[in-house]
């Protein structure tokens, strides 16, 4: 792995500190929480950088209550039995394996780098494709998985708390060097597999709030992977709702896109006119044509677009909508 | 005190109440007895065979070796005897040998499918501080293969790279960190060539094949070895009563062992080569080194590490170990190169991508009158042990069944990408795979089980297949009532609903490879085994049997304990050193336990017969009135009258010292004359049969395997934990092919997946509940009755879940692995052409059966008791296949039928008809063009 600085900030106002001082010297540096997705990353030396910043013993990052949950928090402790939302609790047992979720964070999943099979591959491979648009190491190289443009990257966010959080209408607070913010998580990713999100240079993700309803909704997280261990989703649906209440329905999807996304346009189109039995599929269809994954992940997009369908109603039914 | 492991001498605290020893601390009586115990232990009559007055039931009847059993551990369920350092953490694998001074070894690899190296400069390399050495293709150019037919392979690239990740040059440095550096400094001029990936396109002529093999190249194709054969009566053929015809696509998968490759290698001070590999067969790579290094053998001195896993991935001679060697002696210092496992991908040696097409007939009383195979097999770049592979998808796929005829054609085909080689159940998988399947639908078109057609059509033991094959034991009768019986077949066989699915599928793999591929088996023989006895009554054993996990290691010890009547830790394998073990073939063909235990049988046998002569002189009884029992000689009608066996022993060696003994193995001859004649044979054979049961989302496509009854023959389990651990290791290994795992070329021809998160081998989720079933057919010539355990259970599984996805939606699938796109897509088209809204509404296939089903049982039940009468040898008369077609076995076939063929090629008027491996004998050789 390419050597790097380590640097352990014990306060907010250390880490904005370390942070400025090397945007002002014009060191390139990373955030890093458990280190489960950037540290394989530095070893294929993808994106390595000089500098990494480590939230591990920042107190507010390590701080849980039923409606804020730190950014350090390990996704092994996001358990029904420590108070968790039940359908964070699910969605965080599935992710990667017992021995990851060990060292894995909420922060870091929700930060969690975007991922394509021709740019999550060693220095050596990248180079004999002549690199890609993601990682182009300053040959101006074309996108890989659609050629001849390069403007876009088509990388697939794989986080499964995302869509959860979201439909939770959960908020996110920024800590940066401009000062903090609160957004809606819903507006914290930003399309383009590069882009990824909203956090400026030397800004970082403290925490994750809850709105005080959130404990009202049921929900369901649908998550198609080849193995029931390690595998990022193929795809992932979530449905919520405050039980008996069409209205209050929500959907988000997960890894068919470049960023997780909430489906509020198509629930609304079919919420109002709600007719038992026949609008579930009716809504699912509409979630999968709202979709469209690429091919960079292990299963084909078409597959993959397909069952989005099944999730979608799957995840209905499961909750309670008929 | 510190918690965890600890060396001895240990506090009294540590003695177990369990009766087991505490690892680094035995507890020793004085000297005089050894062993554990202080006192001997009682004969345990348990595992004493019946025929030598014990209670061991032998329903596949007596052995000769059942006269030197002792009741001391053959049997019985032993921890392996290097399990201690593996969970203790102290087994040293190839990346834990530390030699002081060492400097890190790295290769260069290439960024291209297919180019010629126009020039290499290293000067920039050189310059680098804290570089030690470099080495390109110019400091090795001698070749080197696993196989003598076929060195085609160079420590580094030569003149050309033939896939991605082929080796190109190498460098050592103070540190992996400079060593990283210095790859970027390498200055190469490439000339690109067009590389080839398709498999069918290697069948074509090319301007630049990936190897030129002179006046024996095929036209200007990449085809590395083409095969043709075809035995018996081809007019049996004709108008058949069923019929099946697949053609199959199947991926390349790869081992996936736990432990990357390693290397070590240091001349020490006379300048003798000491080279530290995790290798399943030393003597390759020892032979291998001498070439490309032009030493001697005897000035090399190959060490096996503990293997982290070979399953035939390690069994190659690599050209790294000999980058190793060439980068230490030019460094002076011992150079260690350990894997990424990205580099693990690019040497491969896994199973072959293939295309498969399997026709068979069936005749109107059920018959199997003819199978008609055609293998188109992926080779990569290099051509490893393809030459045998190319044979082994043909000929291993007729036995267990009795067929009217047989037809096959297959060829392997270079491509520009990592080199496929020998994997567990090394050939035979696929074409098994399809085989098992175009059974299942011929009984389907029959209106008849699949078990009992099975059933009705089985070779018995002692008999010859349709290739010549000798077939010894054989247990596949068993086996399949077993898995019928214990998986309650009969109840769930197309009655399930929609989604759930049962299926059969049978093995048959070689239990050790007939013939020593490097020298004539009637001159030296396959496998030595050497005992020293010294004064302190350890037995050392010298054996170049490589443990790779299956524990070879341990199968030895436990025949020498069995046959000194010995506890087990007084028996000491050496197995690592090729200075100290005679030569051996290593782990391969599944060889081990049936050539080595014998060896390592008949060198106890010797000691055995020195330590009775001496009793017999101390107490003055014949040795055959005398019993060896744990750690005593006594008179048979007194047990009061004995000796103890350091007694015995010392009396042994009073004239000579130490005991030494030699035992060896060579394999009777057998087998036909024709050409290829020797690919496949082998001294036995194991059958297995597999139940499978599955749970399909038909939804989303998923296959769950939910639980496995798994029918092996084995002969005899020496050690049935052992035995059990092979078959779900094997079921595990066989569920990733059919299910999840596959590598994944892209349109760019690159390996998309080369590491463990892309490459999806079944999690502990995906591994169903596996019952294993030991079935003892009792092999003559086996250690004990022992045939092989650790390939041929890997076979019947794949078929098992193909044919149980059939029972659970309908759809017989013939593209592995049956990922959920995959199947998603069969049961969308299914759907469709029914004209369904949802798959949910799909009909399960049922079966009623058809007047075939009462002809198969008759004759299942008649065979049956055929089947028992030859296994316990009471009916010796002669079979060959073709009795059941009504042919007289003892008048050789071709003079009683017209038309009876045994052919290696293919008649003029055939060429027309050959499938798609089979249009490699459209090509000519070079020679035969009349060119050089």
């Amino acid at each position: 792995m390419p050597p790097f600085i380590l640097h352990h900030p014990v306060s907010i106002a250390e880490a904005t500190q370390i942070a400025s001082e090397l945007i002002e010297s014009g060191e390139d540096f990373d955030w890093v929480a458990g280190g489960t997705d950037v540290l394989p990353n530095y070893k294929w030396r993808i994106n390595p950088k000089p500098h990494v910043i480590s939230l591990a013993k920042i107190p507010e990052a390590n701080h849980v209550t039923q409606y804020e949950i730190g950014c350090m928090t390990k996704l092994s402790s996001l358990t029904e039995e420590n108070g968790v939302h039940p359908l964070i609790a699910e969605a965080a047992s599935k992710i990667a394996s017992s021995l990851i979720r060990k060292s894995a964070t909420v922060g870091g999943n929700l930060c969690l780098d975007t991922r394509c099979f021709w740019y999550n591959q060693s220095e050596d491979w990248r180079r004999s494709i002549d690199w890609c648009h993601k990682a182009d190491c300053g040959t101006g190289a074309d996108c890989r998985v659609i050629p001849n443009q390069n403007t876009l990257c088509v990388a697939t966010y794989q986080g499964d708390l995302a869509p959860n959080f979201m439909a939770l209408g959960a908020t996110v607070t920024l800590i940066g060097p401009q000062g903090d913010r609160t957004i809606p998580l819903t507006e914290f990713y930003q399309l383009d597999g590069m882009k990824k999100n909203v956090l400026q240079p030397g800004e970082f993700m403290l925490k994750v709030t809850l709105p005080q309803d959130a404990y009202e909704y049921d929900g369901s997280y649908q998550k198609l992977r080849l193995r029931e261990s390690w595998d990022f989703p193929e795809a992932g649906i979530t449905a919520v709702w405050k039980k008996g209440d069409y209205s209050s329905l929500k959907i988000a999807s997960t890894a068919l896109e470049s960023i997780p996304k909430i489906h509020g346009e198509q629930v609304d189109e079919f919420v109002e006119k709600w007719e038992k039995g026949s609008t579930i599929p009716l809504l699912s269809e509409a979630i999968r044509r709202s979709v469209k994954p690429v091919n960079n992940t292990a299963l084909p997009p078409n597959y993959r677009r397909s069952v989005v369908r099944v999730l979608a109603k799957r995840a209905l039914k499961n909750i309670g909508c008929e | 005190m510190s918690a965890g492991y600890r060396q001895q001498p240990g506090s009294s605290s540590s003695k177990r109440t369990d009766g087991k020893r505490v690892a680094g601390k035995q507890v020793f009586p004085p000297p005089g007895s050894g062993g554990s115990h202080p006192t001997m232990k009682e004969r345990d009559l348990d595992f004493i065979p019946e025929s030598v007055g014990g209670k061991e039931p032998q329903p596949a009847g007596s052995h000769i070796h059942d006269r030197i059993r002792t009741g001391t551990v053959v049997g019985k369920s032993l921890s392996l005897v290097d399990s201690n350092a593996k969970v203790t953490g102290q087994a040293w694998y190839g990346d834990d040998v530390r030699l002081p001074n060492e400097v890190i070894g790295k290769i260069l690899r290439s960024p291209h499918h297919y180019a010629k190296i126009k020039s290499i400069d290293t000067s920039r390399v050189e310059a680098l501080p804290g570089v030690i050495a470099v080495a390109t293709g110019q400091d090795a150019t001698n070749r080197f293969g696993v196989l003598p037919v076929t060195k085609d392979e160079h420590a580094m690239a030569v003149e050309k790279v033939r896939h991605m990740g082929d080796l190109v040059a190498c460098v050592c440095a103070e540190s992996e960190a400079i060593a990283i550096e210095a790859l970027a400094l390498f200055d190469i001029e490439w000339e690109q060539l067009e590389p080839v990936f398709n498999r069918k396109m290697g069948l074509e002529d090319v301007d630049e094949p990936i190897h030129w093999r002179g006046k024996y190249h095929l036209s200007r194709t990449n085809v590395q070895k083409r095969v043709f054969q075809e035995f018996g009566d081809r007019s049996l053929v004709t108008n058949p009563h069923a019929s099946s015809h697949g053609k199959w696509s199947m991926e390349g998968v790869h081992h996936g062992f736990t432990e990357p490759h390693a290397v070590v290698a240091h001349w020490d001070p006379n300048g003798r080569l000491q080279l530290y590999t995790p290798q399943q067969v030393p003597h390759y790579t020892h032979r291998a080194l001498s070439t490309v290094l032009n030493v001697p053998m005897h000035q090399i001195n190959v060490i096996r590490t503990f293997v982290g896993g070979g399953f035939g991935g390690k069994s190659d001679p690599f050209p790294h170990e000999m980058c190793a060697a060439i980068l230490a002696r030019k460094a002076g210092r011992p150079v260690r190169i350990t894997f990424d496992r990205e580099e693990v991908y690019w040497i491969n040696r896994g199973r072959h991508p293939s295309d498969i097409e399997v026709k068979m007939t069936a005749d109107d009383i059920g018959r199997i009158s003819g199978f008609d195979i055609d293998a188109l097999i992926d080779g990569g770049g290099f051509a490893s042990f393809g030459h045998v592979t190319s044979y082994y998808n043909g000929v291993l796929a007729t036995a267990p069944y009795e067929l009217g005829s047989f037809h096959y054609t297959g060829a392997r085909v270079w491509t520009n990408k990592p080199a496929s080689g020998a994997m567990r159940g090394h050939g035979a998988v696929n074409t098994r795979c399809a085989v098992e399947v175009g059974l299942d639908e011929m009984a389907e078109q029959m209106a008849v089980d699949p078990i009992d057609l099975r059933l009705a059509n089985l070779l018995p033991p002692h008999s010859r297949t349709i290739t010549g094959f000798r077939i010894t034991s054989n247990g596949m009768r068993e086996a399949l009532e077993e898995v019928r019986k214990g998986s309650k077949w009969d109840e769930k066989f197309r009655q399930m609903p929609l989604g759930k699915g049962i299926g059969v599928g049978c093995g048959f793999f070689i239990s050790g490879s007939g013939l020593p591929i490097h020298w004539d088996p009637n001159r030296f023989p396959h496998a030595t085994v050497h005992i020293q006895v010294d004064m302190d009554g350890g037995v050392t054993v010298h054996t170049g049997a490589a443990d790779i996990g299956q524990g070879s290691t341990t199968a030895v010890a436990q025949v020498v304990a069995e046959v000194l009547a010995l506890p087990i830790e007084m028996i000491h394998v050496r197995s690592h050193e090729s200075d100290t073990s005679p030569v051996d073939l290593g782990s391969y063909s599944s060889r081990v336990t049936f050539m080595n235990a014998n060896a390592a049988i008949r060198a106890a046998l010797e000691i055995r017969e020195q330590i009775l002569k001496a009793a017999w002189d101390i107490l003055g009884y014949h040795p055959n009135t005398l019993v060896l029992n744990d750690r005593r000689i006594y008179y048979k009608h007194d047990p009061a009258v004995g000796v103890s066996y350091l007694k015995a022993l010392h009396k042994a060696q009073e004239d000579k010292g130490s005991l030494i003994a030699s035992g060896a193995y060579r394999s009777p001859p057998m087998g036909g004359v024709h050409k290829g004649a020797a690919a496949g044979l082998a001294p036995a054979y194991s059958f297995s049969a597999y139940v499978a049961e599955v749970d399909v989302d038909v939804e989303l496509g998923l296959v769950k395997c939910t639980n496995v009854w798994a029918a092996h023959d084995c002969g005899k389990a020496l050690n049935p934990l052992a035995v059990k651990g092979q078959i779900i290791g094997s079921c595990h290994m066989g569920l990733g092919q059919v299910l999840s795992e596959k590598m994944v070329y892209g349109r760019t021809g690159h390996l998309q997946n080369p590491n463990l998160l892309e490459y999806k081998i079944p999690s502990v989720h995906e591994m169903p509940h596996v019952v294993p079933i030991i079935i003892e057919s009792c092999d003559p010539e086996g250690p004990f009755g022992a045939k092989e355990a650790g390939e041929g259970p890997l076979l019947p599984i794949l078929p098992a879940v193909v044919n149980a996805v059939y029972d659970a939606v309908g759809i017989r699938f013939r593209d592995l692995p049956l990922t959920p796109d995959t199947v998603y897509k069969g049961i969308e088209r299914k759907r469709r052409s029914l004209k369904l809204d949802d798959c949910l509404d799909l009909p399960s296939p049922r079966l009623e059966h058809g007047p075939m089903q009462e002809i198969l049982v008759e004759r299942a039940k008649e065979h049956r008791t055929r089947d028992k009468a030859r296994q316990r040898t009471e009916d010796t008369s002669h079979y060959v296949n073709g009795v059941l077609f009504g042919f007289d076995p003892n008048i050789p076939l071709e003079d009683q039928v017209d038309g009876w063929r045994m052919a290696t090629e293919p008649d003029p008027e055939q060429l027309a008809e050959l499938g798609l491996a089979g249009k490699a004998w459209l090509k000519k050789t070079q020679r035969e063009m009349g060119r050089d």
